[in-house]
């Protein structure tokens, strides 16, 4: 064993004050907060998102800073108030103050988007907001089976992150981001027939709403009722696959509410020990059901836990498409380029109740009046028809009809599928013999063995 | 080869990891340290840090990630240091793993393996049996071996099986019992049990420690002219129905025992099978030895009261064969 040769190693060979110089990938100091590449999160300046715990000589001189996309910055805080009517019973409800007339912002230019992805876009996010709308309609009609939810008011945040994704990336959805499936290339009429229950559903029935999965062609897993157990998942994918040669993007989403779970800390800190291609929209809509963001963290914004993880992180306006783009591209180029973690933060507001039976009636009425004005596919359609010019009226209005009479066609799918025989409730457990091969889904992963060959344990061999 | 238990289900790992470059390890303190236990103990040497991963301690994010993998191909081999742990990754375990497949056609080929058990005094918090957990769990396989040579052979049947497999490794058998084990490749078929004594007067079904404990009791009973059939489970989920009505069949009369908390336990499980399948065979009533309905206790004499002992085992066996 005379000749020993040091290699640095995925665990534990990493300083924690900047002095060494780690040369694998995976832990590269200087990649992993933010090496000068192009894009704005993680970059040149050094100042930019993750922790620059480091100076020259490593004294621990501490200056973090999250670099903020939007173009305005909304002045508003939500208390509980408690008042007594006539009778002098007591009362207690939520009361918005703060400067709640303030002007909408214009869209902010996109660094990345041509004219084709702008309009893309905005068709996936009219899909989104239509098949909802039939949705809801389905409801009415008794079609349905338990409740909908809606992603009222997110479109921009599920479709134009999503739409950042390469073809091999993976992502899970969370229950607000059925624009994303439409992206990823499900059909309307999927999503439509699992609220249905159907038996040509995805899960053939077995479960409602976004949750189901593919991990052959669209690499989408499938979401459940928990929150933030999708994100150690999607660790675990992009580990996967880096064993397998590739460094994948891995994108899924938490609210406001869903980021207070322990499971959420958990995976973002092994995502960023490992340096894994995560990226993790945080959804901050303002109401987790019916509890504002206020009773559900201190912090000003959630993108300052990004801190506390030592990963970069970037706030967006939720309901600005090309923001939301721009992050989510710069996020998911990073996690290509193997540099590690990103969290984004989008800010907007869920603009229905939790699910088609809350009528939202905790949410102060001027909140829905601000939000209302920030449609986010209102503020595309502005900027692609008055701003930039790239649909002339006629063409969004013949775009638009075109969505209508997909969701139509979809919908027609959906309302013709059977429901499931009460039988195939069975069966399917477990995976049975010639049910799947279980291949590395890349390549099968390069191993390279040591030298060290097997021997007992030394309490083995001490056993008598 | 004597390989301790211990040992079998090291070098069934080690076999796997040289054979499939698929498989690979995570948990904590399984690198350089080897594990709390060195189960992993020279793996990183080999296999190197990419493969032998040492995580946070964080048992949701340690399933999580075994299973986002095993959504790519790779099989995972997730180690808890205790399997107490578990309970920290119960919902990644319970509804998101062993739901997979069901709802979503996706297989998860994971194993989670640890140590369990108790008569180690290792207080509540790193003596208990949590197999019921999984059991009460569709779409998860729970192996619990007794033996050095079934540890290893259902360790490599588990890595290469489609499904997730929880494993528990009976911490008090790890050093204290060897047997020959073959060099050549083997496996153990999961969800069969197998007879670990033959006898005509009545069976004792049981599994991991406690088939040690129901051996010993019938080398001591047949010098009473009572003869003991010993069924060793082996997999706990599924259970091997046929051979559990068999040994019924055969002897007529009945002792389950296991070491968790006699309510909800699998003696109620098997007692239920054995109603379904074995009625009309049944000359006794069917006999439970289990654990407290208590947490397990620290202190040994304590501990003790709480486990099923050997004179349990030889007083009921004495009482169900005179009825």
């Amino acid at each position: 064993m005379g000749n020993k040769k040091i290699k640095h190693t995925s665990n534990g060979n990493r300083s924690r004050n900047g002095n060494s110089r780690p040369k694998a990938p995976i832990l590269a100091k200087a990649a992993r907060n933010g090496a000068p590449k192009a894009g704005a999160i993680g970059s040149a300046q050094g100042k930019n998102g993750a922790p620059k715990a480091e100076s020259a000589n490593g004294s621990g001189l501490r200056t973090y800073s999250i670099p903020d996309y939007r173009l305005e910055h909304p002045d508003y805080s939500v208390r509980q108030l408690v008042e007594k009517d006539k009778d002098g019973t007591q009362h207690v409800r939520y009361e918005v103050s703060g400067d709640l007339d303030a002007p909408v912002p214009p869209i902010r230019e996109s660094k990345y988007l041509d004219k084709r992805q702008a309009i893309e876009i905005y068709r996936y996010m009219l899909l989104n907001r239509k098949m909802e709308i039939a949705l809801e309609n389905l409801y009415k009609q008794g079609k349905v089976v338990g409740g909908v939810y809606f992603g009222l008011g997110q479109e921009a945040c599920s479709c134009a992150s999503a739409y950042a994704l390469d073809k091999d990336d993976w992502f899970a959805p969370m229950i607000r981001n059925q624009g994303s499936l439409l992206v990823r290339g499900f059909g309307a009429s999927d999503t439509m027939m699992q609220y249905m229950a159907k038996a040509d559903s995805p899960t053939k029935g077995r479960d409602g709403t976004s949750h189901f999965g593919d991990i052959e062609k669209r690499n989408m897993v499938s979401p459940i009722s928990m929150l933030g157990d999708l994100i150690p998942v999607m660790a675990g994918v992009a580990l996967g696959a880096r064993l397998q040669g590739r460094n994948l993007a891995v994108m899924t989403y938490i609210g406001d509410g869903g980021q207070s779970t322990g499971v959420t800390y958990e995976g973002i800190n092994f995502a960023a020990v490992q340096n894994l291609g995560l990226v993790l929209v945080v959804e901050s809509n303002l109401w987790a059901y019916s509890t504002p963001s206020e009773m559900q963290y201190r912090c000003k914004d959630l993108a300052e836990r990004a801190i506390g993880y030592g990963i970069p992180s970037v706030i967006v306006d939720g309901t600005d498409a090309c923001q939301v783009y721009d992050a989510s591209h710069e996020a998911v180029e990073r996690a290509h380029r193997g540099e590690g973690p990103t969290m984004i933060e989008a800010k907007m507001m869920r603009m229905k109740g939790h699910a088609i039976h809350d009528a939202a009636a905790y949410v102060p009425k001027p909140m829905f009046e601000f939000w209302k004005r920030r449609d986010p596919i209102a503020r595309l359609e502005n900027y692609l028809v008055r701003d930039k010019k790239w649909l002339s009226a006629k063409e969004n209005e013949k775009l638009i009809a075109e969505v209508d009479r997909i969701i139509e066609q979809e919908r027609e799918i959906a309302v013709n599928s059977p429901m499931p025989t009460p039988e195939s409730a069975e069966g399917g457990v477990f995976c049975e013999d010639g049910c799947h091969e279980i291949k590395p889904k890349y390549a099968m992963p390069k191993v390279k063995k040591g030298s060290a060959a097997y021997k007992e344990t030394e309490a083995a061999a001490h056993f008598k | 080869m004597q390989l301790t238990y211990l040992e079998a289900i090291r070098q069934g790992i080690w076999e796997e990891m040289e054979n499939d470059p698929t498989v690979f390890c995570l948990g904590e303190d399984i690198g350089i340290y080897g594990g709390a236990f060195k189960v992993t103990d020279g793996f990183i040497d080999r296999f190197g840090a990419e493969r032998v991963i040492d995580t946070p301690i964080a048992e949701s994010a340690i399933v999580g990630a075994a299973f986002g993998a095993s959504l790519t191909g790779m099989r995972p081999v997730a180690e808890f240091q205790f399997m107490d742990f578990i309970g920290c990754a119960f919902n990644q375990i319970s509804n998101m793993v062993a739901k997979t497949h069901y709802l979503w056609g996706a297989p998860a080929p994971l194993v989670l393996r640890g140590p369990s058990g108790g008569y180690v005094h290792g207080g509540p918090f790193h003596s208990q049996n949590p197999e019921m957990w999984f059991v009460h769990n569709p779409g998860l396989k729970v192996i619990c071996p007794a033996t050095p040579y079934d540890a290893k052979g259902l360790i490599k049947a588990a890595i290469r099986d489609s499904n997730p497999c929880v494993f528990f490794e009976h911490k008090y058998l790890y050093r204290r019992i060897k047997e020959e084990v073959p060099s050549d490749d083997y496996i153990v078929p999961i969800g069969k049990a197998r007879i670990a004594r033959e006898g005509r007067d009545l069976s004792v079904i049981t599994y991991a420690a406690m088939v040690h404990t129901a051996l010993e009791a019938a080398d001591l009973l047949a010098k009473e002219g009572i003869d003991l059939e010993i069924l060793d489970l082996r997999t706990v989920s599924p259970l091997d129905r046929e051979a559990i009505a068999q040994t019924v069949k055969k002897t007529n009369k009945v002792i389950i025992l296991h070491e968790h908390s006699r309510t909800g336990g699998l003696a109620g499980e098997i007692a239920a099978i054995i109603n379904e399948e074995a009625f009309d065979d049944l000359d006794g009533p069917i006999v439970r030895i289990a654990g407290l309905d208590s947490a397990i206790p620290f202190s040994p004499p304590q501990e003790l009261h709480y486990l099923p002992k050997l004179e349990d085992v030889i007083r009921e066996a004495r009482k169900l064969k005179a009825y």
